[in-house]
């Protein structure tokens, strides 16, 4: 176990250096005029020629032979090793604080989304598999199918416009209403109704996902031997699906959970910039488009730690969930 | 006919076609001719037949391929029929406003008028709703929304096809390679699927975005090159899919034959192994063209795609930004979301209508 971690564990550094190396060299093929532009029609922009070139200097970017780009990439590394991931050139301060600050709203979101995803999808699964080929199961498999095929940006624009400008419940953007200065319960509310949309358009766009997995493990395990044992010593139904069917489509479940970890931070870009919610995927993608390379560095980064840590997380759970699985090799 | 008899095994019951004559034949004959009986009664069917037969049993499959069907009707045929607009030209024709100011003034005791004409595009034929003259009305810039959603639908739906085609294809050959070869060649590239697996497909492209606006390429070609970058790190999928099948064929016993046949590797790979991999390969690539166009039209509303002039749907929807336009203007935005949603969703159902059909365990 211990021996299977550690070979886990050397495999995902080197996924990391991987990853690494492909995105500074990516941000490295850039021309370094480019960047000087960028930097320079920045709002808090730096147009002394000296502090330009120490700004260079400073992402190693002044040196474009190709020691120089391999230099520039070694102090790179070494400076994420101690989570240095260099000073946001729009947000003006270190990205990791970047990160940390606006991670919060997006965790909140993507938390919120996945337990209701949960709850809404694990049922439907259950009901399409135990009616196979009955209506309900290809009216729950349409509905989310057509759940699948939404593209993210036209969904929540539409929910814009039924439930802000049409019906008028809800906000259409924003994260944080200046005009209202309540307290307590009440913030919490006001501050609640911000997330709904958001949070409905993550919910309806995943459920698909789970809900199919569900129903294909259950129809798996519908199909068992000891399901057919239940039957015929004379379980009632309810008990051959929740206590015997049921608890066993939970392991491919529970082990989807770890890979899930990624989305629970990385923020998603187009539905929080839609409702402009201050969260890391709306600050990344103004960052991203406004050249801010030391940001889109460090948040590509980190997202390709939290993938290589989700990956890693959901084969141990595996084995932690599923007895019969060893973990050899 | 020897594959044929073989999939005679896992025919389903229903499968079966027993003709008719069969049974009023009388029961001498059958006994007489009782070795070529199962040639003479069973209708023998190519695995493909059966596969085509499965796949139109399906209700939904067969609504995703009409759907399919129409979309491409609609965007390659529709605009040899719908030739009044152009979809890059606002539509200027009916008259250009012309603004007249006059002004007098005093010449030397001689009164004088000064006529300024100014002449603007007719206002009017901007963000028209629909009528007889545009079907789906105009855009912001006064260019026809159908043509654009014919034109466009032919741009989304191309680039998907391209991207699905070189993923599948650098997947196949380095899948292919993978398996086959084993060894350290399969730990290399496997190790590169697994970095390429854990990049962050968006961010990365946001970056290939600025990363082709520095080197100054045209914007309307932008998104091919975006789109390029995203088959060269999402083959790993269908690569990890072709050498998961390989690994498993390798040990059949066909194989050992084909080896002590002594054919080349190539033969065996191409002719043996791929073919039979091919019904997964077709089911994912089916799946994932949906997914390509979810990316195309994702891309292209985040303005890294082809631009205004150069309709594509994600770049249509992208005018719901305009609070005007996406509060009073439903039929700007509209009509490309519904037909990506089409796409997407005849994509899926056909790609899971051919995964039951092409599933030999299939039952039904």
């Amino acid at each position: 176990m211990l021996k299977y971690i550690l070979k886990r564990l050397g495999l995902a550094i080197l996924i990391l250096l991987g990853v690494s190396l492909i995105i500074y060299v990516l941000v490295r093929c850039m021309p370094v005029n480019f960047v000087v532009t960028k930097v320079t029609s920045l709002p808090n922009a730096i147009f002394d020629e000296e502090a330009l070139k120490g700004m260079l200097v400073k992402y190693g970017l002044e040196d474009n032979s190709f020691l120089g780009i391999l230099k520039g990439y070694f102090k790179w590394l070494g400076n994420l090793l101690i989570f240095d991931f260099g000073d946001s050139f729009v947000y003006g301060s270190p990205v990791i604080e970047v990160i940390k600050s606006h991670m919060g709203v997006s965790f909140m979101v993507a938390l919120i989304a996945t337990v209701f995803e949960f709850l809404i999808a694990i049922p439907l699964g259950i009901t399409a598999a135990t009616h196979q080929y009955s209506i309900r199961d290809y009216v729950v498999t349409v509905l989310v199918m057509i759940g699948i095929s939404l593209p993210s940006f036209f969904f929540a624009q539409i929910l814009k416009y039924v439930f802000s400008t049409e019906l008028g419940w809800l906000p259409t953007a924003g994260g944080e209403d200046a005009t209202q200065s309540t307290t307590g319960i009440a913030a919490v509310f006001s501050q609640f109704k911000f997330y709904v949309l958001p949070i409905l358009t993550v919910v309806i766009l995943s459920i698909g996902g789970r809900m199919r997995m569900t129903r294909t493990e259950m129809l798996e395990v519908m199909n068992s031997d000891y399901i057919r044992t239940a039957r015929a010593k004379g379980l009632g139904e309810g008990k051959v699906i929740y206590k015997h069917a049921f608890r066993n489509t939970l392991i491919p479940l529970v082990t989807s959970l770890a890979g899930l970890l990624p989305s629970l931070f990385s923020g998603a870009i187009i539905t929080e910039q839609i409702f402009n919610l201050p969260g890391i995927g709306n600050k990344a993608f103004a960052a991203l488009t406004k050249g801010d390379i030391p940001f889109i560095m460090g948040y590509n980064m980190f997202l390709a730690m939290l993938s290589v840590l989700g990956v890693l997380l959901a084969d141990l759970m595996y084995a932690v969930v599923d007895p019969r699985v060893k973990l050899t090799d | 006919m020897n594959k044929d008899l073989l999939q005679q095994e896992n025919l389903p019951v229903e499968d079966v076609t027993v003709e008719d004559s069969a049974f009023e034949a009388p029961e001498v004959v059958m006994l007489e001719k009782a070795d070529d009986s199962i040639e003479k009664n069973v209708r023998l069917m190519s695995p493909w037949r059966m596969v085509v037969r499965r796949f139109f049993r399906s209700k939904l499959s067969v609504i995703g391929l009409v759907m399919l069907v129409s979309l491409f009707l609609f965007c390659w045929v529709g605009p040899l029929f719908y030739t009044k607009w152009d979809s890059s030209i606002p539509d200027n024709t009916p008259s250009l406003v012309y603004t007249t100011v006059e002004v007098e003034f005093e010449d030397g005791g001689e009164k004088q008028t000064m006529i300024t004409v100014t002449e603007k595009l007719n206002p009017e034929s901007l963000l028209k709703v629909p009528s007889k003259d545009h079907v789906l009305g105009t855009d912001g810039d006064g260019r026809d929304i159908l043509i654009r959603l014919m034109d466009g639908g032919q741009i989304s739906l191309t680039i998907s096809f391209l991207a699905v085609f070189v993923i599948t294809l650098l997947g196949v050959i380095f899948g292919g390679i993978a398996g086959y070869f084993g060894g350290a060649v399969d730990n290399v590239i496997m190790r590169i699927c697994d970095i390429l697996m854990c990049l962050p497909g968006f961010p990365i492209l946001l970056i290939v975005g600025s990363l082709i606006d520095s080197w100054g390429i045209p914007l309307q070609y932008k998104i091919y090159f975006l789109m390029g970058f995203l088959t060269l790190i999402s083959w790993s999928g269908t690569a990890r899919l072709v050498r998961g099948q390989i690994l498993s064929l390798r040990e059949q016993e066909y194989m050992v034959a084909a080896e002590a046949m002594g054919y080349s590797t190539a033969r065996k790979i191409f002719k043996h192994l791929i073919p039979n991999v091919l019904p997964q390969l077709i089911v994912s690539m089916t799946l994932s063209l949906g997914s390509m166009i979810l990316y195309e039209a994702s891309l292209s509303y985040l303005g890294m795609g082809a631009p205004p002039e150069y309709a594509a749907w994600g770049t249509m929807i992208n005018a719901a930004t305009n609070a005007d336009i996406l509060q009073n203007y439903f039929n700007v935005w509209g009509p490309p979301g519904i037909c990506i949603i089409i796409a997407v969703l005849g994509f899926n159902f056909v790609g899971d209508g051919l995964r039951d059909a092409l599933d030999p365990k299939g039952r039904r």
